[in-house]
């Protein structure tokens, strides 16, 4: 029982507690850039936690085959393989969203929050560990990212998830620009922070 | 004794003077230009400036009660904000475009970065930035003077010149009279001018950044002038646009322009320098928010590297 | 080739798409290097000497590898192991000739590896210039003028964000939004001011 319960707050944690993109701040760079709209911010979060999954689970498995020197080389082949993978199968089963996403799905192999658990976390447990690790990054990333589009996209732009709310509400389309994405964020951290601080 | 009152965060200032009243003394030079834009465009002009202090004020004295800090609503910082952010909106924009534009400018441009003498940026042009971006139909339509309808309808003089068309029914007297498309309080040049001068005289502020940027603005202007060089209609330049009301009363702001006269004579050549260079090439009619927004982000560089060294160091 | 192409590469990549504001490209140093001004110029150099670099090996790799042998597909592959041999191989030459130049930049040169600019340039270099995958003679001048513009965009954001950090260090500012929060909320305001550069027209 104590054993499952230990592997659930490997998974639960990244939810809450160690999110990747209000507690640690990681791989911000995609969250701000695809934040428009909530169905890009699926797309990437779906996308990320593939690429997660994958390269947790390959680097927990190589772990004690890779020399310590070289190591950050080797875990970024291994992204940046399961990046390809990503981009290839998105680019063929949904064209539309890899024009959308643009740059940033080649992007997610430098993305710090990846290589952040490749080397925090997989390279120092085992498998199962390492999928629900990835699965709690990458749902909690998911998560933030869907938080700050369907600001962005009520705010911005007037719609929920694509639907329009209301027509007498003229969208201050600031908050859909990159600066929007920039000040959302912002404010969103020291709202965190501040709940943080009162506890 | 000018320079003893450009402060940053208020040290202890021995004189007769304090933040508040050099802030109210400001507003106060700014009413002549607002009696100006109500005689113009009429009473629309006012209940907009109106709607524009009273979310400024309430948007302070709300953040304040949250925050729990003391409530400084009476040092008329965020009366000036709202009234500068007013002046910078077309006299038929709909109401809630100042409010919006108030409540931004004061929230994001000054309270978080913890009020009065921190902030960055003029929280005025953060508000009238905000809302040219988010609603840039409402900022950018225009209405003729009263009773001047025939003349030029619709777009000021600069958006008329940047579209190629010669703006040829409007006098200098026209202009400096103010009986021209623009906003609410950028239009009455003769009365910016008088209350520049009243603060000049009274030292509230230093000729240092409006004759940089005017100037600047003015030579390039007449360099890169429309039929070949040297050619420009640099009177028309400075009299249209928000080129007398940013120079004076925005970049000259205490907090967010530079400490040392080297220091404010380069920042207002950048803030020239900017607004000629939108004004010629950009994709905006008019560049002076944007460009003193810029300058405001340059400050703290500018500051940086003409502070006098302390001797030995 | 022609100037005004080589002049909008530059207002939009120093202004209008400035790599960090617009488009987030290494906004995790943008934040966390940019508390002072010296290191802040410090990354900025060695940043825009990696991008500019790196956009050239990555076009002869692209033209001359990667296109030829119909491989486009390992696009991401190659060119984030060929920018981190290339970093790795800048900071051993420049450790042992330059300790002085090492003590300066070196230490920021492995983080330069996984900052997404460097990437991203690359990357958009071969989307915008050689999509059509029969690239002209000036992709090559117009890719290494826009890394070097991209490189000037990331040093500006960085100076400025760098002073005024310095500057905000000696401010009562609201506890919950020092640092990070604050820093973005900056970026916006800056981001919004570079807006009136849209629409730039020769």
């Amino acid at each position: 029982m104590a054993k499952t319960n230990n592997l659930f707050l490997e998974f639960w944690k990244g939810i809450i507690k160690e999110n990747p993109t209000f507690v640690l701040a990681l791989g911000l760079c995609p969250t701000l850039a695809v934040s428009i709209s909530v169905a890009n911010a699926v797309g990437m979060g779906v996308a990320a936690t593939f690429v997660l999954l994958g390269s947790n689970i390959m680097i927990a498995l190589l772990k004690n085959f890779i020399p310590d020197k070289v190591r950050i080389p080797c875990y970024i082949v291994v992204i940046a393989t399961f990046v390809t993978i990503a981009e290839l199968s998105m680019k063929a089963y949904s064209p539309a969203l890899n024009r959308a996403l643009g740059i940033y799905v080649p992007l997610i192999v430098v993305n710090c929050m990846v290589l952040g658990r490749a080397e925090a976390f997989a390279s120092k447990n085992n498998v199962v560990a390492s999928i629900l690790d990835a699965l709690g990054m990458g749902v909690g990333f998911t998560v933030a990212l869907i938080l700050i589009s369907a600001i962005r996209e009520l705010l911005g732009a007037g719609k929920i998830a694509g639907f329009v709310v209301t027509k007498n509400f003229a969208p201050a389309a600031m908050i859909a620009m990159p600066s929007g994405a920039l000040l959302v964020i912002g404010l969103l951290l020291g709202y965190f922070n501040y709940l943080k601080e009162k506890n | 004794m000018d320079n003893k009152l450009i402060i940053g965060s208020p040290p202890h200032v021995h004189t007769r003077e304090t933040t508040a009243r050099i802030m109210w003394m400001v507003t106060v030079s700014l009413v002549p230009a607002g009696i100006g834009a109500v005689v113009i465009f009429g009473l629309q002009a006012l209940w907009l400036t109106l709607w524009s202090i009273l979310a400024a004020v309430a948007t302070e004295a709300v953040i304040q009660f949250l925050s729990k800090s003391k409530i400084s609503i009476a040092d008329g910082s965020a009366v000036l904000t709202g009234l500068l952010l007013a002046y910078n909106i077309p006299p038929n924009a709909p109401f809630w475009i100042p409010i919006a534009g108030s409540c931004f400018a004061i929230a994001i441009g000054k309270m978080v970065f913890g009020g009065l003498g921190q902030n960055i940026f003029n929280p005025a042009l953060v508000g009238r930035a905000f809302l040219m971006a988010s609603w840039p139909a409402a900022m950018t339509t225009f209405c003729a003077p009263l009773g001047k309808a025939d003349a030029v309808t619709g777009a000021t003089p600069l958006a008329a010149l940047k579209e190629g068309k010669i703006v040829e029914s409007l006098s200098y007297l026209d202009m400096l009279l103010g009986l021209r498309g623009g906003c609410i309080g950028e239009v009455c040049i003769i009365a910016l001018l008088v209350g520049a001068v009243f603060l000049l005289i009274r030292g509230y502020i230093s000729w240092h950044i409006p004759v940089s940027f005017i100037g600047s603005t003015a030579l390039l202007m007449f360099i890169f002038g429309r039929q070949g060089a040297f050619t420009g209609d640099w009177l028309f330049h400075i009299l249209n646009g928000g080129l007398l009301l940013g120079a004076c009363f925005m970049a000259t702001d205490y907090v967010t322009s530079p400490l040392t006269a080297r220091g404010q004579i380069i920042f207002g050549i950048g803030c020239g320098v900017l607004t000629a260079v939108i004004r010629l090439w950009g994709g905006y009619p008019e560049g002076v928010s944007y460009a003193i927004l810029m300058m405001n982000a340059a400050t703290p560089l500018i500051d940086r590297y003409t502070r006098k060294r302390i001797y030995g160091t | 080739m022609d100037i005004g192409v080589f002049l909008s590469i530059f207002i939009s990549a120093v202004f209008i798409n400035n790599v960090i504001l617009s488009r987030f490209l290494g906004l995790c140093s943008f934040i966390a290097i940019s508390k002072e001004t010296k290191p802040a110029f410090a990354m900025s150099m060695a940043v825009m000497f990696v991008i500019t670099m790196s956009a050239i090996i990555t076009w002869l790799i692209y033209r001359f590898l990667l296109i030829p042998f119909n491989m486009t597909y390992l696009r991401t592959i190659s060119f984030i192991l060929v920018i981190a041999a290339f970093v790795q191989f800048v900071e051993m030459v420049v450790r042992k000739t330059a300790p002085h130049l090492y003590k300066l930049f070196g230490i920021y040169l492995p983080l330069i590896t996984v900052n997404c600019a460097v990437l991203g340039i690359a990357v958009l270099n071969s989307d915008m210039f050689m999509s059509d995958t029969t690239p002209v003679l000036a992709s090559f001048f117009y890719s290494v003028f826009q890394a070097i513009c991209a490189g000037i965009g990331y040093m500006l954001a960085m100076l400025l964000m760098s002073a005024i950090r310095e500057r905000l260090e000696l401010c009562n500012v609201p506890k919950a939004l020092r640092d990070f929060p604050l820093g973005f909320i900056i970026a916006a305001i800056m981001s919004l001011s570079f807006l009136g550069f849209n629409g730039f027209k020769f």
